[in-house]
C-alpha cells in the first residue's frame, strides 16, 4: 500500500527534475508536446477505462478549448484567466449534454458519433473564416501575465514542461482517487453490465455522461495548455487525425492502468522522433501501428508492464 | 428552389448508396467499418484512372469489381478473424485501415484535386421550370432509387437476402439455425464494399477527388446510419434523403454551419427515439 | 390467510404476432415461496421480466404491497423492494465480489452486505474478481446482489441453472432459510423439480402464456392437465 503512494510520488518528482537534466531545448520542446498529448490521451483512456466506450473525437474538445482561449483573449471578451476556465468548462458541459443524448445508443454508434461531432467542429472552424481565419489559423493574443505568472513561463519549453507535468500528475492522482471512490466502482459496474446496474437500483445514464464530461474536460485542459504554449491555433487541432493519434497513444499504453495512456503518449513521441524522415507517411504509420498493437498487444505497454511486475513478484 | 431540392436528393442518393453498405456490414458482423470512407475514396480514384483510359462505364465496372474483391479480402483477413473479439478491436483496426488507405491514395495520386467528366450522353443539361440542371445529377438520383429498389427486392426474395435480414435481427440464432454465416459474411461485405466503390465512382464527376474526400462523406454517412437505426435499410434510405436535403440547404443558406445541421437533426431524432427512426425502443 | 404482497393483473406481452404472455393474473402472499413452472416457452421468464420491469412496456398492472408500480422502471422497482436474479449469470465481472455486494447494498440503503455475503458463503471470496471465481460462486453472487437490503419480494429466474444436483439442493435449502429469516417473499422459476418440491409452498403452472393451474405442490403434480402439458417430463 505504501509503495502504491510512494512510487508515483517519486516518479512525479523525478519528472520535475528533467528540465534541469536535459540540456537540449529541442528535446524539451518534444517532451513538452509529449506531456500535453499525454494529457489528451489520458482523457481518451479514462473514457475507455471507466465507460468502456471509445471516442474517436476527443480532438474536438481539445481543439474547442484551444479555440476558446485564442478567441477570448484575442477579442478581449473576458479576462484570460476566465477564458482558461471557460475553455475547460464549456467542452465539459457540451460533452455532458451530448452524452445524455448519444450515450443511450450502442457503443459502436457512439464511436461513430464522437467522430462526427469533432469533424463538424473542424468544418465549422474551416468554413467560418470571419470567426477564426479558417485554414490560416489564428494567433492568440495572450496578456503579459496569467494566473500571476509571466506569460513567458507558459511559452518556454523548460518552464512549460513543469507546468504541464504538474497538471498531468494532479490529473492522474485525481483520477486514481476517483477510481477508488464509490463513483469509480459504480461506473466500472455500469461498464461491465449496465442492465444489472439498473436492476440493483442505479440510474446509469447520468454517471456515464459524467465520465464523458470529465474525460472531455481532461482533453480540454490539454487544449488549453496547447494554446498557451503555441499561442496559435489552426483547424488541425480539431482534425480527426489528432483524435486518432490520441487513441493510438491510449491503445499503445493500454487503458487498464490510469497512467497507461500517458505512457503511451511518451512512447509515441519517441517513436515519432525516431521515425523522422518517414513522417511524410505518418498517417499510414499511425494506422499500421494501431492495427498491430490492437491485435497483438491488446493490454498495451502498461498491461504488459504490470503483468511482468506480477510475474517477478510471484517468483520472488 | 426545385433545383435546390433536386441537389439535396443527389447528395442524399450518394449518401444512401454509401451508408447502406455500412448497414449491411453492421447487420451481419455487428461492427462499424470505419474503412468505408477509404473504400469510397479508393473507388473514386480507381474509377477515375480507368475511366480516363477506357471510358466512364468501364471505369465504373472496374471500380465496383475491384472493391467487391477487396471486400471479400477484408472479410477474410479482418472481420472473420476478429469476430469473437470486442467490437472495439475491429473498429480500431478498420480505423487504422482508413488511415493507411488515405496515405496510400495520397502517395499514388497526389494531394491535388482531380476531376472526372460525366459520361457521354449524360453530360448535357435539361431545363426544369426555367432553370438548367445537369442530366448526370438526375441519373445519380435514378441510380440511388434503383439501388434501393434492387436491394429491397434482393433482401425480400432471395434466400441470401432472407438470411441477411434474419442475421441483422439476431446473428447468433441465425448462425445456430445452420445458416452459413461465413459465406454470407463474404458476400455481404463484398456487396457493401462494391456499393462504396459504386458511390465513389459516381461521385467522381460531382465532387472533386482528394485524399480527404472519404472522411468527409464518411461522417455524413455515419450520421445517416445512426439516425436510420443502425440495422434498418428503410431507415437508412429515409435518413439519407433527409440529411441530403438538410446538408444541401445548409450549404446554400448557412455555409459555415452546414456540417453541424445533420448532427443537430440526429441528436433530436435520438432524443425522440433512442434507437433511430426505424424503431421504437424495445 | 396473510396479505397479498405482489399482484399482477391482466399481464400481456406480445412479440409481433406471438403472445408470450396472455392476460396472466397472479397473486403472491407474504411469506410464500411460489414456484413458477411450465414447459419451455410457457412464458415463465417473460412473466418475471414483466413483473420486474425489464424490456418493452406491456399491458397489465403490477402491484407491490397494494401500491401500483406498473409505471416504475427496473431501478425504481428495486428500490421499492422488488428484486430479481437472472437466468444467465448476470454479475459485474471486473469488480471484486465484495465491491459489488457493497455497491448493491448502497443502492438499497442497506447495511447488511456483510451479513448477506456471510450467509451465502461469499465472505472468503470478498477480494476476488468476480470473473475469476467458480460458476457456483457466481450463481450465489447473483443471488446476493438481489438479496442485499432484504427486498420484500424476490423474483428468481432459474437460480440453480447449470449447478450440480448437490449444489442445487444446497442452494435450495439456503434459499428457504434466508427467505424465512429475512421475511422475503419468493417467486421462483426453476426447471429442477427437486428444487421446486424442496422449497415451494405453492405452485403456479404456466402453459402457452396462460396460467394452467395453481395450488399446493402435492396436488399440482398429479393434476392430469399438468401431466398432459409436460407430456411425460420429470413431473409426470
Amino acid at each position: 500500500m505504501k509503495m502504491r503512494v510512494l512510487l508515483p510520488l517519486l516518479f512525479a518528482a523525478a519528472g520535475a527534475l528533467l528540465p534541469g537534466l536535459v540540456g537540449s531545448t529541442l528535446l524539451m520542446t518534444l517532451l513538452t508536446q509529449a506531456v500535453i498529448n499525454a494529457m489528451l490521451a489520458t482523457g481518451v483512456g479514462f473514457m475507455v477505462r471507466q465507460n468502456g466506450m471509445v471516442s474517436f473525437g476527443h480532438a474536438g474538445f481539445f481543439g474547442l478549448a484551444a479555440y476558446i482561449v485564442a478567441l477570448c483573449t484575442t477579442n478581449h471578451v473576458v479576462t484570460a484567466e476566465f477564458a482558461v476556465l471557460l475553455a475547460v468548462a464549456l467542452p465539459m458541459l457540451l460533452a455532458f449534454l451530448l452524452g445524455l443524448a448519444i450515450l443511450r445508443i450502442a457503443g459502436v454508434a457512439f464511436s461513430m458519433l464522437t467522430l462526427a461531432v469533432a469533424q463538424s467542429f473542424y468544418e465549422l472552424m474551416l468554413r467560418w473564416r470571419e470567426l477564426a481565419n479558417g485554414d490560416d489559423g489564428m494567433a492568440a493574443e495572450l496578456p503579459p501575465r496569467l494566473f500571476g505568472a509571466g506569460i513567458a513561463v507558459f511559452q518556454t519549453p523548460e518552464s512549460m514542461f513543469l507546468v504541464c507535468w504538474a497538471a498531468l500528475m494532479v490529473v492522474l492522482a485525481g483520477l486514481w482517487l476517483l477510481s477508488r471512490s464509490h463513483f469509480g466502482t459504480l461506473t466500472i459496474a455500469i461498464r461491465e453490465n449496465e442492465e444489472r446496474a439498473r436492476f440493483i437500483g442505479y440510474e446509469t445514464l447520468l454517471p456515464r455522461a459524467l465520465v464523458y464530461a470529465l474525460s472531455a474536460g481532461i482533453a480540454a485542459l490539454a487544449g488549453v495548455m496547447f494554446a498557451l504554449y503555441n499561442a496559435f491555433v489552426t483547424p488541425d487541432v480539431l482534425y480527426w487525425s489528432l483524435s486518432g493519434e490520441a487513441l493510438v497513444m491510449a491503445v499503445i499504453g493500454g487503458t487498464k492502468a490510469i497512467w497507461g495512456p500517458a505512457l503511451g503518449a511518451v512512447i509515441f513521441f519517441l517513436f515519432k522522433d525516431v521515425a523522422g524522415d518517414l513522417t511524410e507517411h505518418w498517417p499510414a504509420i499511425i494506422g499500421g501501428t494501431l492495427i498491430v498493437v490492437t491485435v497483438l498487444l491488446p493490454r498495451g505497454a502498461s498491461g504488459s508492464l504490470l503483468a511482468l511486475v506480477e510475474r517477478l513478484g510471484v517468483r520472488r | 428552389m426545385l433545383i435546390q431540392i433536386l441537389n439535396g436528393f443527389v447528395y442524399g442518393g450518394l449518401l444512401y448508396i454509401l451508408a447502406v453498405g455500412l448497414v449491411l456490414i453492421f447487420g451481419l458482423r455487428r461492427v462499424v467499418n470505419f474503412a468505408h470512407g477509404g473504400l469510397f475514396m479508393l473507388g473514386a480514384y480507381i474509377g477515375y484512372t480507368i475511366a480516363s483510359i477506357a471510358g466512364f462505364w468501364v471505369g465504373l465496372v472496374a471500380s465496383v469489381t475491384v472493391l467487391a474483391v477487396l471486400g471479400v479480402v477484408m472479410d477474410r483477413v479482418v472481420f472473420r478473424p476478429l469476430q469473437d473479439e470486442d467490437p472495439i478491436v475491429t473498429m480500431l483496426v478498420t480505423f487504422g485501415i482508413l488511415l493507411v488507405l488515405e496515405d496510400l491514395v495520397r502517395t499514388i495520386w497526389g494531394k491535388d484535386f482531380l476531376t472526372l467528366k460525366p459520361p457521354a450522353g449524360l453530360d448535357g443539361i435539361i431545363m426544369l421550370s426555367g432553370s438548367s440542371f445537369p442530366v448526370y445529377r438526375l441519373a445519380v438520383i435514378a441510380l440511388a432509387v434503383l439501388v434501393a429498389g434492387g436491394l429491397s427486392l434482393w433482401l425480400r426474395s432471395s434466400r441470401v437476402g432472407l438470411h441477411v435480414r434474419a442475421a441483422s435481427v439476431d446473428p447468433v440464432t441465425t448462425a445456430m439455425q445452420g445458416v452459413d454465416t461465413e459465406r454470407l459474411g463474404a458476400t455481404v461485405v463484398a456487396i457493401g464494399a462494391a456499393l462504396a466503390g459504386l458511390s465513389g465512382t459516381i461521385a467522381a464527376p460531382l465532387l472533386a477527388l482528394s485524399p480527404s474526400m472519404g472522411s468527409f462523406i464518411l461522417i455524413d454517412s455515419f450520421v445517416v446510419v445512426v439516425t436510420g437505426g443502425l440495422t434498418s435499410f428503410t431507415g437508412a434510405f429515409v435518413a439519407a434523403l433527409l440529411i441530403g436535403q438538410l446538408h444541401n440547404l445548409g450549404v446554400v443558406f448557412v455555409p459555415a454551419a452546414a456540417s453541424v445541421i445533420p448532427l443537430v437533426l440526429m441528436v433530436l431524432v435520438l432524443l425522440w427515439r433512442p434507437d433511430g427512426l426505424a424503431k421504437k425502443r424495445s | 390467510m396473510s396479505e397479498i404482497v405482489l399482484e399482477g393483473t391482466g399481464l400481456t406481452r406480445q412479440y409481433g404476432g406471438f403472445r408470450a404472455l396472455d392476460d396472466v393474473s397472479i397473486m403472491v402472499r407474504r411469506g410464500e415461496i411460489r414456484g413458477l413452472i411450465g414447459p419451455n416457452g410457457a412464458g415463465k421468464s417473460t412473466l418475471i421480466d414483466v413483473l420486474s420491469g425489464r424490456g418493452a412496456f406491456s399491458r397489465g398492472t403490477v402491484k407491490l404491497e397494494g401500491r401500483d408500480i406498473s409505471g416504475l422502471n427496473a431501478r425504481q422497482r428495486r428500490l421499492a423492494g422488488l428484486a430479481r436474479s437472472f437466468q444467465r449469470t448476470n454479475i459485474f465481472g471486473d469488480l471484486t465480489v465484495g465491491e459489488q455486494v457493497h455497491l448493491a447494498a448502497r443502492a438499497a440503503e442497506a447495511e447488511n452486505a456483510g451479513e448477506v455475503m456471510e450467509a451465502l458463503a461469499l465472505a472468503p471470496l470478498a477480494d476476488r474478481r468476480a470473473a475469476d471465481v467458480s460458476y457456483g460462486d457466481q450463481r450465489r453472487l447473483d443471488l446476493a446482489l438481489a438479496l442485499v437490503g432484504r427486498p420484500r419480494v424476490l423474483l428468481l429466474d432459474e437460480p440453480a441453472a447449470g449447478l450440480t444436483m448437490q449444489e442445487s439442493l444446497t442452494l435450495a435449502a439456503l434459499l428457504r432459510d434466508l427467505a424465512q429469516r429475512w421475511q422475503v417473499t419468493v417467486l421462483i422459476v426453476e426447471h429442477d423439480m427437486d428444487v421446486i418440491f424442496a422449497i415451494c409452498s405453492s405452485l403456479t403452472v404456466l402453459h402457452l402464456g396462460r396460467i394452467l393451474v395453481e395450488g399446493p405442490p402435492e396436488q399440482v403434480r398429479v393434476m392430469p392437465e399438468v401431466v398432459t402439458a409436460y407430456l411425460g417430463s420429470s413431473v409426470a
